[in-house]
This record gives structure tokens, C-alpha cells and sequence, in this order.
């Protein structure tokens, strides 16, 4: 008993300094950066100084001048492309990877996923040149007749975004989706095909319905992921290829408009949020623990 | 799922096939070029070199950004493991408050990049704070700190409370107890956010583009680099990163996928 009361002091001091830093931590570096953030979207831009008055003229900006409605759109409909492409690529390769027995399954799954945490500006390099005027993709588009002579039609533009993105990005979709494949219990397969059903109706009716969370999980991902990247556009996007996230960047940079590009992330957060929120919704796996 | 006709099969294999290429010929290109010369797109197989690697070695610009990039990666993976250990202790069966602080740590992770970048930067300079390795590892513990806390989280949730209640049984104090039980039960999953963490951090670019002062970490360091085009001795430097990135992953599954887990299946 001595012993225990000598140390409990100790103790609550401790529990007490655990406590105010497991608030104080997320507070102080994450809430409040954030919240700063959000107030800088009501301030405005005065020949080069920013002026700390309350105003909505960021968002009226945003919502009436011509330029950034449009880019904002293309930008959301680009991303929802990247996810389309990125789930049709991923959801086959999950599908195979189910069918694998054992250690087989999580290796060939490992050596999916791996080229993740290769460095991404390198990745976005490699993948420009395969797609430049002399890179791979045109020597073999020519090679196969496809093509007379190499094109620029995938060298600094929306295209070259687009298949960069999803190149990038397909990792992110096979794993949610080869989870909720998983998951499926083998009896509800069995017990369909006892019952005469072909392989095909057995896909259609259970397992592509049973799997559609892991879908929706991964169209949130990539969508997300590819709406708030800089770095793809930025390199491979030229001029033609201006997305949300260079407008905005820009802000921080040559427009020198703190405040403009404050608002801008903003509208860029609601779209992820609300993605994320899609994700959530529909990601979530029903019926399937039998 | 066992039952598949063979055209099906092949037909999901090939697309695999297809999806491995697609996945891996972005790190073939630099890996090849590292070893054989290429110009104008044609890859001189005849001669092997090794010619870029000693470019490497004498490359001083891009080892001084490699090791800033070793030191914020260790500073990084220090700070986060042992807030993100202490808040998942902290958390870890406590419901009040709980859900709204874990959305908080999660933001970081959630949000784009850029966002977190921005905040960032503007906090910093509200507060006065220069832009230097300091805030570089700021940010990257912040945006790594989600995966440490949920790594440990995860394995304090299945660690068996009887443990914890036996060793009070016996006699044992909170802090012999946190010692010779929890800690040792632990100890994988922090090897396993840890090493996760360092390569969220060695590879983290945008953050650092935004809070770095005048050092460079290597992926910012490229970043400036490829708008005039990489040198052939970035080539060995991709395929040495490459080599030891797949060491990591190897540990991180060690860690983090439990034994029976990698056999029930056979």
C-alpha cells in the first residue's frame, strides 16, 4: 500500500499533463491553424497588404467572375474521370485477387499496392516522359498503326493529367475494393450456385452488389486524392491544363492574394468533405456479416 | 468464386497483368535508365554502366537534401509516435470527447495537402515561428499523426483487458503495469506506424513546398529540379529509393499483419 500511495501523486500529475496535451495537441496544430485559415477567406487584398475587415467579396468573386466557376467544374468533372478510370482498371484486379489462394492473395496484393510509397514527383516524371512526344506511349500507339506519326495529344493538357492521376492513383481504388470482395462470405456463392445459378448471375446479383461499398469507398479516395493534388497538374498539365488546385496555388504565389485563395480552399474543403461524407455513406458494408 | 470458367479467368488475369504494368512501368523507366544509356527515347542495351551511381556519390546537392530528409523522417517519427502512442492510451475506452478530437487528428490526413499546407504556413507566420526544418517537421508529424494513433488504437482495442486486470491482481502499480504489459504488447504496432510514418514523411512534398525555409528535403529538392529535367544520376538515386522502400514495406507487413493472419489462409 506504501508504495501505492507514494506513486499516485506521480500519477495524476501525469494523467493530468496526458490530458491537457491530448487537447492541446490537435487544438493548437491542427483546429487552430484551420480556423485561421477559414477567417483569412473574409479578409481582402489591398495594393499588396492584406486588410483584416470582414468582407464577402472573396466568395462573390468566386461565384461571378467568369474564370473560376468553369475551372472548378472541369476540375470536379476531371477527378470524377480519374475515379471512373481508376475503378474500372482496379476492380477486375481485385476481383483476380480474391480468386487467389493463401499467401499468393496478400503477396500479389502487396505488389499492387508497393508502388505507392515510391516517390511521387519521380513517379509523375517517369509517367511525363512515357507520355511525351518521344516516350513509349506514341512509339508503341505508332508501332501498332494506330497512330501515323507520334501526337502531342497527351503531352501538357487535360488528357495528360487525366491518365497521369489515374496511373497514380489506382492503388488507392483496388484496395478498398478488394476488401469488400473479401469480406463476402463464401457460403452466400455456394449456396447460389447450388441453386443453379451461372457464374455470371452469381457476379451480377451477389457479389457485384455486396461489393458496391468498397466501390463507392474507392471513388471517394481517388476523387478526393485527385481533386486536392497541385503537384500532377502543375507538372504535366501545361498551359491548357489549369485545374482548382493551381488557381489556387497561384493565389499563395504570383497573384499574391492570401485572402482569394483562403475562400478558394475553402470551396475546395466543402467538395472533399461532401466526397468523403458520399464515400462514407455508401462505403458502409450491409447485410454481408452472415 | 472457385467455380470460374476459364475465359473469365484469363480474361481477370489479364487485366492484372495489365494493371501491374500500368502500376510499375513509371519506376521501370528510371530504374533502366540508371543502368543503360538512353537518347531520344532508345535505350542503348549494349552497354551496361554503372556510371550514375558514382555521379550519385559525387552529387553533394541532392545527398545534403537526402540527409535533411533522413533527419526531419527521424524527428518526425520520434514526435508522432510518442503523441500519437500517448493520445491512443489517452483515448483508448474514454467516450466523452472522444469522437470530436479524433476528427480533429484525422483532418490533417483528410484534408488536401495543399490545405494543410496553407494553414499551416499562414499559422506560422501569425505566430511569428521562421520557416525552417521546424515547421517542416510540424507539418509532416501532423499529417502523419492519424496513422500512428489509429495503428496503435487498433491494437490497444484487440490487446485482451484481462491482461491489464492480472497484473493489477498480482500486486502490480498503473506504471508497472503501463511498463511490463501494455508497453510490450504495443511495441509492434509502433514499430509498424513508425516505419509507416517515416515513409509518409520521406515522401511528403506539397506541406514542405509550403512551411520549408531555405533546406530542402529530396522530394522538394526533385520538385525544383524537374522543371529543367532530371540528371542521369537522379535515375540510380530512384532505383536506390526504390530498393529500399520495398525493404520497408516488407518490415512494415512483419509488423503489422498478424502471424496467423499471413497462414490461416493457406
Amino acid at each position: 500500500m506504501s508504495v501505492a500511495a507514494t506513486t499516485q501523486p506521480a500519477e495524476k500529475r501525469l494523467s493530468l499533463l496526458v490530458t491537457v496535451l491530448a487537447f492541446a495537441l490537435p487544438v493548437i496544430f491542427v483546429l487552430v491553424p484551420l480556423a485561421i485559415f477559414l477567417v483569412y477567406s473574409f479578409f481582402s487584398v489591398d495594393q499588396g497588404t492584406i486588410v483584416f475587415a470582414p468582407t464577402l467579396g472573396n466568395y462573390a468573386r468566386f461565384f461571378t467572375d467568369p474564370i473560376f466557376l468553369p475551372v472548378f467544374w472541369n476540375t470536379i468533372v476531371l477527378c470524377v474521370s480519374v475515379a471512373v478510370i481508376c475503378i474500372l482498371l482496379a476492380y477486375p484486379a481485385a476481383y483476380f485477387l480474391t480468386t487467389l489462394k493463401g499467401r499468393w492473395r496478400y503477396a500479389l496484393l502487396m505488389l499492387l499496392l508497393v508502388p505507392l510509397l515510391m516517390s511521387y514527383v519521380i513517379k509523375i516524371y517517369a509517367i511525363r516522359s512515357i507520355l511525351g512526344l518521344n516516350g513509349f506511349l506514341n512509339k508503341a500507339l505508332v508501332a501498332l498503326g494506330i497512330l501515323d506519326q507520334p501526337s502531342t495529344l497527351f503531352v501538357f493538357n487535360m488528357n495528360a493529367i487525366l491518365l497521369t492521376l489515374s496511373l497514380l492513383l489506382i492503388p488507392f481504388a483496388i484496395l478498398p475494393i478488394f476488401l469488400s470482395l473479401e469480406r463476402i462470405p463464401q457460403t452466400l456463392l455456394r449456396a447460389s450456385d447450388d441453386l443453379g445459378a451461372s457464374g455470371l448471375q452469381t457476379f451480377l446479383r451477389i457479389t457485384l452488389p455486396l461489393s458496391l461499398p468498397g466501390v463507392a469507398s474507392a471513388a471517394s479516395f481517388v476523387f478526393v486524392l485527385a481533386i486536392g493534388d497541385f503537384l500532377t497538374p502543375q507538372m504535366v498539365g501545361g498551359i491548357s491544363g489549369f485545374t482548382f488546385g493551381r488557381i489556387l496555388y497561384s493565389q499563395f504565389g504570383t497573384a499574391y492574394n492570401w485572402p482569394f485563395g483562403a475562400a478558394l480552399s475553402v470551396a475546395l474543403a466543402i467538395v472533399v468533405i461532401c466526397a468523403i461524407l458520399i464515400g462514407e455513406r455508401f462505403g458502409r458494408n450491409r447485410g454481408t456479416s452472415i | 468464386m472457385n467455380a470460374l470458367p476459364r475465359p473469365s479467368t484469363i480474361f481477370l488475369a489479364a487485366i492484372t497483368t495489365l494493371v501491374a504494368v500500368l502500376l510499375y512501368s513509371p519506376l521501370f523507366v528510371p530504374i533502366v535508365s540508371s543502368f543503360f544509356t538512353v537518347s531520344h527515347g532508345n535505350v542503348d542495351w549494349s552497354s551496361p554502366t554503372l556510371s550514375t551511381y558514382v555521379a550519385l556519390a559525387e552529387n553533394h546537392d541532392i545527398l545534403a537534401a537526402l540527409r535533411t530528409t533522413l533527419i526531419v523522417g527521424v524527428c518526425t517519427v520520434v514526435l508522432s509516435v510518442v503523441s500519437g502512442t500517448l493520445l491512443a492510451l489517452y483515448y483508448h475506452g474514454r467516450r466523452s470527447g472522444r469522437s470530436i478530437l479524433q476528427f480533429i487528428i484525422f483532418l490533417p490526413f483528410l484534408m488536401p495537402p495543399i490545405i494543410s499546407g496553407l494553414a499551416l504556413l499562414i499559422f506560422f507566420r501569425e505566430i511569428g515561428l521562421e520557416r525552417s526544418l521546424l515547421t517542416v517537421v510540424i507539418g509532416h508529424t501532423v499529417f502523419v499523426l492519424a496513422i500512428v494513433y489509429r495503428t496503435v488504437l487498433m491494437r490497444l482495442q484487440s490487446m485482451s483487458r484481462t491482461l491489464v486486470e492480472a497484473s493489477y491482481d498480482l500486486g502490480a502499480t498503473g506504471w508497472q503495469t503501463f511498463w511490463r504489459i501494455i508497453l510490450p504488447n504495443l511495441s509492434s504496432a509502433m514499430v509498424g506506424g513508425a516505419i509507416l510514418a517515416f515513409a509518409l514523411s520521406f515522401d511528403e512534398t506539397m506541406i514542405t513546398i509550403l512551411v520549408t525555409g531555405t533546406q530542402s528535403t529530396l522530394p522538394v529538392r526533385l520538385w525544383a529540379m524537374m522543371r529543367l529535367g532530371f540528371s542521369p544520376d537522379i535515375n540510380a538515386l530512384v532505383a536506390l529509393i526504390l530498393m529500399f522502400t520495398v525493404l520497408l514495406c516488407v518490415l512494415a507487413a512483419r509488423f503489422l499483419i498478424p502471424r496467423q493472419m499471413a497462414t490461416e489462409r493457406t
